[in-house]
């Protein structure tokens, strides 16, 4: 029993830790802003996209320089798509933190309607240029293919992926936690006003936050295209997880949201074995059942309102 | 000067032909319920392609009793709810004469429910639900693409002598997967095998690593899937990575090639399919090169079996518009009813009708495996056998499919 349960419960672990990457730079934003991205699918599918156009030889560039690209080895040409695309999609996250400074401070709602309407934009856009087929992002060969374990074969990427999302996930921790950056992220999440008496441009830091999320967006969406594919509505697939973990970890909690993406990948993962029709229903019955019981999720904190 | 040119260019060409149309007919227009986003958006806007180049070749032919076709379409996103507003819009507002469109079932059968309350003409270009033509049959509705039942009874029966019995099922979770998947089951077991589990696979599934693991531990003979659109692309992809495609046989009821495209080296296994671009059948050559003069920047360079759906019942509603001499509803559906079609006129081995009982269009079926010597990039499929209509039969279908009357039906002329 516990030998065939073993295999579900180590998927469910990797795919935990993908969903808490997904919804790390959606997190930071909600924390500082009060704001909730809903275009944070949409820059996650350009982080893709953008990879796609480097990995592979498509580059709008002369042919004799795509030539010597194309010689590249996909591996230099897959680096080269991790570390360039979150940076070639931060101008958007910019742009759309310029367009959102007018609802800074008024409800919320209008806030949620902009990047609604972003995130179509950005869809429609990515229609344009890159159409409506799916691509597929190639990755190295020492990353592809699978290997025995408990007697299964298993995916070499998605181990790879997880690594990679544990390392981002403590990168993120030591910048939030250990750096001057994060102090005044975190001052500015708890009082703006104090922080902009102390001297601190609070327009600055949002901006900052805001590329640093679009940049965790877009890198999850490399990490996650070999797995899901390329497609133009591939952000929702994104966004919905990232929301559903960052309520159910409680919002602005770092720990909150790494723990509820292990456990969305956990109940997925589990259900998607012994009860498959639950599959994807399930991360929303977890939710369910957390705030029904804990309203302002797992490690959320308690609500003035709260008696 | 560029007004002094264009005059004479008025007179000496090139022009186009702006054909004189019956003097005050309307046109008839045709609304087209096509996805352009959700699971099946690619092949939505696939069927479209082979509906428009049907309309134009028709138009530049002079119309239909000399009245011009126009259409119109909307993106129903592969949603039910989407497809019961745009049928509702194309009906009332728009005064569309015939509907044609849907590769999900839902869809189909949303606009289905729709077009049955006025008694419009339905024809469900790409759908293949075994309830289409079953339990969800309608008098106003024909269904175009083979179904899960007719490719299932293609594959099964060779397969479990051949491969074994031992099988299991990968199922989407929505009204084609079931009905698709349960035919399957009742011919395997009728064929002396047996079904060790059922995986409900959700649509929109991106991570099928649970399910493989199930495949893994299980060890079945035989996957047979009913997943579809991006959601089969996603499994396909992920198999190969795994090398999966090497262990087990699998078999996939129906491979729609705006599935493939792009990701040929993810075709693995046996697949069913009613048509191909390059089967070696007088009128498919001068068929694709007509397809691609149409539409050179189609991002899918070649016709396939559902661009292929889109324009046969586009062509073939028009055809029994002229037989009939007029729109009326009842007399287009009789022109339609029983209808029988060539094997040389709809590019197939065998000859095709359209079921009077069921509206079903009995057709030749393929089976077909990845082909390992391409002529040319688009070359991705190596025929294995053709299957007559008579013995692709859903043999369920008659007595699920209860019509309506002809004396209940709403009758309407546009």
């Amino acid at each position: 029993m516990i030998l065939n349960l073993m295999p579900h419960l180590v998927n469910g672990l990797t795919l935990g830790l993908l969903f808490a990457l997904i919804a790390l730079g959606f997190m930071l934003i909600l924390g500082l802003m009060e704001q909730i991205n809903l275009a944070h699918g949409s820059l996650f599918a350009l982080g893709a996209y953008f990879a796609y156009a480097i990995a592979t030889p498509r580059l709008p560039i002369p042919p004799d320089m795509l030539q010597a690209w194309a010689a590249v080895p996909l591996g230099w040409r897959y680096l080269a798509a991790v570390v360039l695309a979150p940076i070639l999609v931060a101008p958007f996250g910019a742009l759309i933190e310029r367009l959102m400074r007018r609802t800074y401070g008024k409800d919320p709602l209008y806030g949620l309607l902009l990047t609604f309407g972003i995130a179509m934009v950005l869809e429609d856009l990515i229609r344009t240029v890159w159409g409506t087929r799916d691509y597929t992002l190639p990755v190295p060969r020492d990353l592809s293919g699978g290997f025995f374990f408990l007697d299964l074969i298993w995916s070499r990427y998605r181990f790879w992926a997880a690594a990679f999302a544990v390392a981002a996930i403590a990168a993120v921790w030591l910048i939030v936690e250990r750096t001057r950056f994060g102090a005044m992220v975190k001052a500015g999440a708890h009082d703006t006003e104090i922080v902009q008496a102390l001297g601190i441009d609070i327009g600055r830091l949002r901006t900052g936050v805001f590329i640093f999320g679009t940049m965790l967006a877009a890198l999850a969406g490399v990490i996650m295209a070999p797995i899901w594919g390329i497609r133009p509505h591939m952000g929702v697939d994104a966004v919905v997880p990232a929301f559903l973990v960052i309520v159910l970890g409680g919002v602005g909690s770092f720990w909150g949201a790494v723990l509820a993406g292990l456990l969305v990948g956990m109940v997925v993962g589990l259900s998607g074995a012994y009860a498959s029709e639950w599959s994807l229903l399930s991360m929303y019955l977890l939710l369910i059942a957390v705030v029904t019981f804990r309203a302002r999720g797992l490690f959320g904190k308690k609500s003035a309102l709260e008696a | 000067m560029a007004a002094a040119l264009s005059g004479t260019a008025s007179y000496f060409g090139p022009w186009t032909h702006n054909r004189v149309w019956a003097q005050g007919a309307k046109p008839i227009k045709l609304g087209l319920t096509c996805d352009a986003s959700g699971q099946y958006g690619n092949s939505g806007q696939d069927d479209l392609l082979g509906m428009r180049m049907a309309i134009d070749e028709f138009n530049a032919r002079g119309g239909v009793l000399g009245r011009k076709i126009e259409w119109i379409t909307a993106d129903t996103e592969t949603n039910p709810a989407t497809a019961t507003r745009v049928a509702e819009r194309f009906i009332a507002q728009e005064q569309c004469a015939f509907l044609l469109g849907a590769v999900h079932s839902g869809v189909a059968n949303a606009i289905t429910q729709v077009a049955a309350k006025t008694g419009t003409i339905y024809m469900n270009t790409n759908s293949s639900a075994p309830s289409e033509a079953g339990e969800n049959c309608s008098r106003v509705k024909f269904v175009w693409d083979g179904n899960g039942t007719n490719f299932s009874k293609a594959a099964v029966k060779n397969a479990v002598e051949r491969i074994g019995k031992k099988w299991l099922l990968l199922t989407n979770d929505y009204v084609w997967g079931h009905t698709t998947s349960a035919s399957t089951k009742a011919l395997v077991e009728a064929a002396g095998g047996q079904i060790v589990d059922n995986l409900l696979v959700p649509q929109n599934t991106r991570d099928f690593t649970s399910y493989l693991l199930k495949v893994q531990q299980i060890r079945p003979d035989v996957v047979a899937t009913a997943i579809g659109g991006d959601d089969i692309k996603a499994l396909r992809q992920q198999i190969t990575d795994l090398r999966l495609e090497e262990r087990t046989a699998w078999i996939n009821n129906q491979q729609d090639w705006p599935d493939i495209w792009g990701a040929p080296d993810s075709l693995f296994g046996v697949f069913g399919t009613t048509w191909y671009h390059k089967l070696a059948l007088p009128g498919v050559e001068d068929f694709v090169r007509r397809w691609k003069a149409a539409f050179p920047r189609s991002p899918i360079p070649v016709p396939g079996n559902v661009s292929y759906n889109g324009y046969m019942a586009t062509r073939e509603l028009l055809r029994a518009v002229e037989r009939a001499g007029s729109t009326n509803n009842a007399k287009v559906i009789r022109a339609l009813e029983g209808h029988k079609m060539s094997a040389a006129d709809r590019m197939q081995h065998f000859d095709a009708y359209i079921d009077p009982v069921t509206h079903q269009v009995q057709q030749t079926i393929y089976l077909a495996k990845r082909n390992t010597k391409p002529s040319d990039p688009t070359d991705l499929y190596e025929i294995l056998s053709q299957t007559q209509p008579q013995n692709a039969l859903d043999d369920a279908a008659p007595g699920k499919c209860k019509l309506m009357p002809f004396e209940q039906l709403p009758s309407y002329e546009m």
